[in-house]
């Protein structure tokens, strides 16, 4: 008899998800799902709102990354109403996002993923949790607790809000920078820094070497990448072009307001959640998993495979020490927690260069904004991936239509091949057990949904 | 066949004009429907947006607020308050799903007996127009 | 004794457990001395056998439930209903839970209209809307205590981590939490001068303060005339001694409800308003004024009648 396994809810992500998986009558996968069960229909309950007003809603898409939907945001009002932010502006809210990265990362690798890896991928569940690692370690555990809490702190104490943010205004930003605060931020960063280079040793030799078996074939498919770059080809996150990389490591570089001539949003009936693919490529979409066709991914893995060299000087070590060991665009879909803690590592470097930078303390904060009729497109690098927002506004500045490619979405396409990849490759003849499902679950994990 | 429809008309009336202008109606025997609730208040300056919306959705197919003429309110300016008030409730009933007929503010002195008996029975004839409160009997979920 | 704590997220973002996260160094001992039991953000409880033919959600007993998040479709109410019959005190964790929060503002439209508009934006293949094994979603958001009986509500978008912790601890003490009674005005060190603008102008310039100095020299940023809803909304953000928003001088949207349980934020600021002499009609979608607390039936669809005019 056929019969589905169901794994729900999908467990240490962020999101709301369900896989489930078809066996055949000899117990081997036939179909796989990863359903995303609810919608909360942004794109409808913007549209009317004063635009200004938008980046303070738009955060509640999701509490792990609302800085980036905030910043997203408020760049699509300024492309609205035609404004551009002083460069004090500008650096302000590029210090607030990539230390907003700094403590998602935190949070992703040590509370969601690590258990997977320092307690074992079958290590009972009871045990397999970051209650789990402060049992086991507790000492780690404290310093994670410690940083994890000065990333926030430090937005906290600056921007006024770490989770749903409201300091980045159109135009600019609310508030400037003293001196002082310049001086603590210095100094947090600097130790965040210090954990960054720890984490990166640590989770390097402690914890994936030790999975070199699974690290380069556990849900492992074949895709192209979306990320951003700067005109000399380096990572960014705050700005720059879309980068959308073939397999096959050829690539085009696009401005963000050209999303539309390449990326499409394909809808399966049996998931809320779109799945975007480039349809730039002119192949169609599938999710075949020895023909993909559109298929690309975005998030850490895709930023470190895209960029050609990142502009801070322990980050770009790192990402050579990694090309050397997986090549260029790896593969590997574990090799997104290896990329994560390559971005820690920028993120925290590229935090100390924003605050080095004399104008950072300036006064010219916020341009006067004047709504009106306009459209605009806003993005940023999310942790998740590339995030963009477009709205139009009518004359008195309030929305008339938006549309939103978050981060995750990029990635609901390869999870779902990931998926099927794992679920094929462990489940043999009706023989599956915890351990193998949680494995499957790691392959989706490693996206960070 | 459908059951007659015996609306009910909930009236925040001022201690000293509303309240006794209906008073004094009563002495005068002068009749009005009987489709009136009032509620005594000091002034019709403390009534809050809230508790009319709360009269209808807990079902009252008009509110009326009755407070004394402009200029001899006896707390100075609660009527203008009140009035300031009418003006946001007028435009706010159809956000919450009421028609803003169903709502009324009228000034009125204590000696307007007949006054108050020809205005409770307009309410009344604009009320059984509209027909039953279309929440009535529906969970509006308001206060639990 | 053993504290047993479960928790879940239903129509939300995952703030509030972020922001139960943020309790930092602080949450350790407190993860000491509960044992989790249901709490899916961080450890791989699952609802049933994966191979069971059931699909009743099952949730281990628990002394006390947290629940982020309203109710929007049919299976969120199942989990809901699931956390209540193993919960001995079920919190509300979250404005979401307690008032809808923002993804109530959908209440303003009919549901299907809001799918309808997810489904056709430029970029998305013509299609209708899922609809095989995508839990159907209800005709609105709802609170959590229009579903279910809720013992204890803890608003904030999201609550802030020292008041997670203050319940937690009280709870594993024995103790009730008190509720909040205090407005964001109540906790706002701000100045205030008595002199207000008679108009309200829209965030699209600063506030006027000195960034040398701490907020208590600026003056109310209602006063500034600025749509500020500290007087309407539930204090418990300021925990620095001023509340978060004016930390970063942006003023107040109401992110932890109205004060009392049942008020209405709309009504109450928009009241306030009217009896300072300011004129309402100078503010532009005073409907937002709900974007938090649109559960309970507060916001729904216009009237066709009127939407056509």
């Amino acid at each position: 008899m056929n019969t589905t396994i169901s794994i729900e809810p999908l467990t240490r992500i962020e999101g709301h998800a369900r896989i489930s998986i078809d066996l055949d009558e000899a117990g081997n996968v036939a179909d796989s799902r990863l359903h995303i069960l609810s919608l909360r229909g942004f794109e409808q309950f913007i549209c009317g709102r004063p635009a200004e007003e938008i980046p303070r809603i738009v955060t509640r898409i999701c509490g792990i990354c609302p800085w980036m939907h905030h910043l997203a945001s408020v760049k699509a009002v300024d492309a609205c109403f035609g404004v551009k932010p002083p460069p004090t502006g500008a650096l302000l809210r590029e210090l607030c996002q990539v230390m907003a990265h700094i403590n998602d990362k935190i949070l992703h690798f040590f509370f969601l993923a690590a258990p997977d890896f320092i307690l074992g991928p079958d290590a009972d569940y009871s045990v397999r949790s970051i209650m789990g690692i402060v049992r086991a370690d507790p000492e780690l555990a404290n310093r994670v607790a410690a940083m994890r809490k000065l990333g926030q702190q430090l937005l906290e104490e600056f921007a006024g809000r770490a989770i749903h943010p409201v300091a980045g205004v159109s135009g600019g930003f609310s508030k400037p920078m003293t001196k002082e605060e310049r001086q603590r931020l210095q100094q947090g960063c600097r130790t965040l820094l210090e954990f960054a280079v720890f984490a990166l040793t640590y989770g390097r030799d402690e914890v994936l070497n030790k999975y070199q078996n699974i690290l380069q074939t556990l849900g492992r498919i074949e895709t192209g990448f979306l990320g951003t770059v700067d005109t000399n080809g380096a990572m960014r996150l705050y700005d720059g072009d879309l980068r959308l990389m073939k397999a096959d490591g050829s690539f085009t570089d696009f401005a963000p307001e050209q999303y539309k001539e390449h990326i499409k949003e394909h809808v399966e009936n049996w998931s809320y959640g779109k799945m975007p693919w480039a349809d730039s490529w002119q192949e169609g979409f599938s999710m075949d998993l020895d023909r993909p066709r559109g298929i690309y991914r975005t998030n850490t893995l895709a930023r470190i495979n895209i960029c050609d060299h990142i502009s801070t000087p322990i980050a770009q070590e790192a990402l050579e020490e990694f090309r050397d060991l997986f090549g260029r665009p790896a593969q590997g879909t574990l090799l997104y927690h290896w990329a994560r803690l390559i971005e820690l590592v920028y993120t925290c470097e590229r935090s100390l260069e924003l605050l080095a930078d004399d104008r950072i303390t300036g006064d010219m904060i916020r341009h006067n904004v004047q709504p009106g009729a306009g459209r605009g497109v806003g993005h940023v690098e999310a942790p998740r991936g590339t995030l963009i927002h477009e709205y139009t506004t009518d004359e008195n500045g309030c929305i008339t239509s938006a549309n939103m490619i978050v981060g995750t979405t990029h990635n609901l396409a390869p999870m779902n091949m990931s998926v099927r990849q794992a679920a094929t490759d462990l489940i043999k003849n009706g023989h599956y057990d915890e351990g193998i499902l949680n494995r499957i679950e790691m392959a989706v994990r490693a996206y960070d949904p | 066949m459908r059951p007659e429809h015996k609306p009910k008309i909930i009236a925040f009336c001022c201690n000293w004009c509303g309240y006794a202008a209906a008073d004094l109606a009563g002495i005068q025997r002068i009749q009005y429907p009987d489709s009136l609730r009032i509620i005594r208040v000091m002034c019709s300056g403390m009534v809050h947006p809230e508790m009319v919306l709360h009269a209808l959705n807990k079902g009252a197919d008009g509110v009326m607020i009755i407070g004394c003429q402009l200029g001899e309110c006896h707390y100075i300016d609660g009527n203008e308050k009140a009035m300031a008030r009418a003006e946001l409730i007028d435009e706010l009933l159809e956000d919450f799903g009421f028609e803003n007929d169903r709502f009324l503010i009228t000034r009125l002195s204590s000696s307007e007996s007949e006054q108050f008996a020809r205005t409770v029975g307009t309410m009344h004839k604009r009320v059984l127009e509209l027909g039953p409160n279309p929440n009535s009997n529906q969970d509006n979920g308001d206060t639990p | 004794m053993n504290i047993r704590l479960a928790a879940e997220s239903l129509h939300s973002c995952s703030g509030c457990e972020i922001s139960l996260l943020n309790i930092g160094e602080a949450l350790i001992p407190l993860l000491n001395r509960l044992q989790l039991v249901h709490l899916p953000l961080l450890m791989d409880h699952k609802y049933s056998d994966p191979a069971g033919s059931e699909t009743e959600i099952s949730i281990p007993k628990a002394e006390i439930g947290l629940v982020s998040g309203g109710v929007a479709n049919t299976h969120q109410l199942q989990v809901l209903e699931a956390m209540r019959k193993s919960c001995t005190t079920l919190v509300a964790l979250g404005t979401c839970g307690t008032h809808g929060g923002i993804p109530a503002m959908i209440n303003e439209w009919p549901m299907a209209d809001a799918l309808q508009t997810v489904f056709s934006t430029v970029t998305t293949e013509p299609v209708d809307v899922p609809n095989q094994d995508t839990p159907p979603m209800l005709d609105r958001v709802y609170s959590l205590d229009e579903k279910t009986d809720v013992d204890i509500f803890l608003p904030g978008c999201p609550p802030d981590p020292t008041i997670i912790a203050r319940v937690l601890e009280d709870f594993l003490d024995g103790l009730t939490p008190e509720p909040v009674t205090k407005s964001v005005c109540d906790t706002c060190p701000t100045r205030r001068t008595g002199k207000s603008e008679r108009k309200l102008l829209r965030f699209t310039a600063n506030a006027r303060f000195d960034s040398n100095e701490s907020t208590a020299s600026m003056q109310c940023l209602l006063e500034q005339g600025f749509l500020c809803m500290g007087p309407v909304t539930a204090g418990g953000c300021g925990h620095q001694g001023e509340p978060a928003c004016i930390r970063a001088r942006v003023p107040c949207r109401g992110c932890y409800g109205p004060v009392r349980h049942q008020d209405n934020q709309m009504l109450g600021m928009l009241n306030g308003l009217v009896s300072q002499g300011i004129d309402f009609k100078t503010i532009i979608d005073r409907k937002s004024m709900l974007r938090f607390s649109g559960a309970h039936g507060r916001l729904r669809p216009l009237k066709e009648k009127k939407r056509a005019s």
